[in-house]
């Protein structure tokens, strides 16, 4: 009998309702897409990395995991340094520059030759490698996103470049120049970000690793495999800030307007509250009733916002392709209990409020 | 105090008379109730006596503002005294707590209302049925197939108040009330939003439930008319019972 009560009134006013779920749903929406959004990016930028093939990173102590963040201040000769350890095949520099002209890029700046040596080199859909100074090759990602043909003029940093290559996606970057062009077009001579190093069998790394930390003291010196690990918001500086502080506007979101909505609710059922108090009905009874119809319509707002977030996805996904958000589990059911604790928070206030009508005068709300 | 006489055969095949006393059901014993209006206090019922014995229907008549729904809210335990005792089947609702009230309200007392006051959300059988779930013992079938049927209310039970005539509506209200066998009706003006002919219908279904089930009932109105169906009428002014006579 409860249920259909609670059921009944939540779809008596239909129009409510559906601006109740609508918010629940967006507060959800945001929670999911957010999260996804940056542990997509994350993820996708990580696999990139774990792509290369490299089995050792070389990078500044204070250096970002968000390898475009962190500037270039290793100077290049400390690749032939690494290049005569033993144990080590093939060593690569790079210098990764931030763009944010039309959108945010980073630019892999790689010497051709040794990044080859690395990586196996690149898979190309279409053309071929770098070989002049202005030579740039784009992943076919970004080639779509930005309706980038072979054969292009592409500018980047103020500077055109000729697309000479288009090649597969999940190698390092998106974008590659040749790093001594970008050097010179930052500032950045003889200077590096980044240095892969290839080591002769893989399971070498641990006794390379050690050996560059003896001449490179006070260097990140990881492997590869353990980037993915590393690329999750908690250690990305203010990133995690960023994530809370999204979700906290998005609960905030949902909880007025759940608050809104119940209270106005309340106010409407006065001469209904009055009824059942007339009836016998106890103050708890109204509260699990108000709570419940809360539940439901949070349950509706959960399931739409879950099924909004595969829809942005797809929109973004269309017009960003370069994108990536990951959508899991775990964080549908975190997002919805969110939304539930603030929903009901939300509710809480209206529910007590209805408990303290005076029935004699509820029964005679208009 | 009242007194029944019950004729009895006894072990010889010989009728004699036996005689019992009743207890009221409802006692109201110098009642006053007072609101506050800013800092003066306005004297709404000014120690009001009532007796109503048990299967006694009682109508209570007196001009607007003279205290009659006051007195109802405060018998039905709606509304506090200020001062004196009410008994509702022994139990004093002066001394009872807010909850204590709310629970003797859901045993033992049955509301009507000249508005009708029916949960617009739920149907005719939702309505009569969430008085059952209230009161705590489930929906019971047979019961609801008795009330609905003495109500005259089998065919609407799919409909909401919206799709009802205010009749109907009434019936519903009348229904909800009685389901879990109060021990008192308390109808508040039911015919107040009716018209003659769907008045009339309802003060029948009310004269059958206390002459046929022995329903104890208290109604305010100010139809005169409808006091005919009623055993005794009881005229109310300035908030005090200005007297009480039997009706023809």
């Amino acid at each position: 009998m409860m249920g259909q009560f609670v059921a009944n009134n939540l779809f008596h006013r239909p129009v409510r309702t559906l601006i109740g779920v609508l918010a629940i749903a967006v507060e959800v929406m945001l929670v999911i897409t957010i999260v996804g959004l940056t542990s997509g990016m994350l993820r996708e930028t990580a696999k990139r990395i774990e792509g290369i093939g490299a089995d050792i990173m070389i990078q500044p102590s204070s250096a970002s995991p968000m390898f475009m963040f962190s500037g270039a201040p290793m100077p290049i000769k400390i690749g032939e340094k690494i290049q005569e350890l033993k144990y080590v095949q093939y060593v690569s520099p790079a210098l990764l520059q931030f763009n944010t002209s039309g959108g945010v890029e980073a630019i892999w700046g790689i010497d051709p030759v040794s990044f080859r040596e690395v990586s196996n080199g690149f898979v190309f859909l279409e053309g071929h490698d770098m070989q002049g100074p202005d030579d740039m090759l784009i992943d076919d990602w970004q080639a779509k996103a930005k309706k980038v043909n072979l054969g292009d003029k592409y500018n980047v940093l103020n500077h055109d470049w000729n697309v000479v290559g288009i090649v597969e996606h999940g190698k390092a970057g998106r974008i590659f120049v040749p790093i001594t062009t970008l050097q010179a077009l930052v500032g950045a001579h003889d200077k590096a970000s980044i240095f892969l190093v290839k080591c002769t069998r893989e399971d070498h790394t641990a006794d390379v690793m050690a050996e560059i930390k003896a001449i490179l003291p006070s260097n990140k010196i990881q492997p590869v495999k353990e980037y993915m690990s590393l690329m999750t918001s908690t250690n990305i500086p203010a990133l995690q800030t960023f994530i809370n502080s999204m979700i906290a506007l998005a609960v905030s979101i949902g909880l007025l307007v759940i608050f809104l909505s119940m209270y106005t609710t309340v106010l409407e059922r006065t001469r209904d509250i009055g009824v059942l108090k007339a009836l016998g009905a106890s103050k708890g009874l109204i509260v699990r009733a108000l709570l419940a119809e809360t539940t439901l319509l949070c349950l509706l707002g959960i399931f739409s916002g879950i099924g909004l977030s595969y829809a942005v996805r797809a929109g973004f996904l269309k017009l960003f392709p370069t994108l990536s958000i990951l959508i899991t589990p775990g964080w549908m059911v975190r997002a919805g209990l969110i939304a539930i604790v603030g929903s009901l928070v939300g509710a809480s206030y209206p529910a007590w409020h209805a408990t303290r009508k005076d029935a004699v005068e509820a029964l005679a709300y208009d | 105090m009242g007194i029944t006489v019950t004729i009895r055969t006894n072990s010889t095949g010989q009728t004699e008379p036996e005689i019992k006393t009743l207890e009221p059901i409802l006692k109201v014993e110098n009642v006053w109730k007072l609101y506050h209006a800013g800092k003066v206090e306005v004297p709404a019922l000014r120690g009001v006596n009532l007796d109503v014995l048990p299967g006694e229907a009682v109508a209570v008549m007196g001009p607007s503002g003279c205290g009659k729904s006051t007195l109802l809210y405060v018998i039905g335990g709606l509304a506090t005294a200020s001062r004196g005792k009410v008994l509702v089947d022994g139990n004093d609702l002066v001394a009872m707590s807010d909850a204590e009230r709310t629970k003797l309200r859901r045993h033992k007392i049955g509301f009507v209302f000249q508005r009708f006051n029916l949960l617009p959300a739920l149907s005719a059988k939702g309505n009569i049925a969430i008085a059952q779930y209230i009161h705590g013992d489930g929906f019971d079938p047979h019961r609801f197939e008795v009330v609905t049927k003495l109500l005259g209310l089998e065919g609407r039970l799919s409909h909401r108040p919206s799709e009802m005539s205010g009749g109907e509506q009434q019936r519903v209200a009348i229904a909800r009330a009685i389901i879990n066998e109060p021990k008192i009706l308390l109808a508040d003006e039911p015919t107040g939003n009716l018209d003659t002919k769907n008045s009339e219908v309802v003060l029948e279904m009310l004269r059958r439930l206390n002459k046929d089930l022995g329903q104890t009932i208290v109604m305010i109105t100010h139809n005169p008319e409808a006091t005919t169906y009623f055993d005794r009428v009881v005229h109310m002014r300035d908030g005090v019972i200005v007297d009480g006579v039997p009706a023809d």
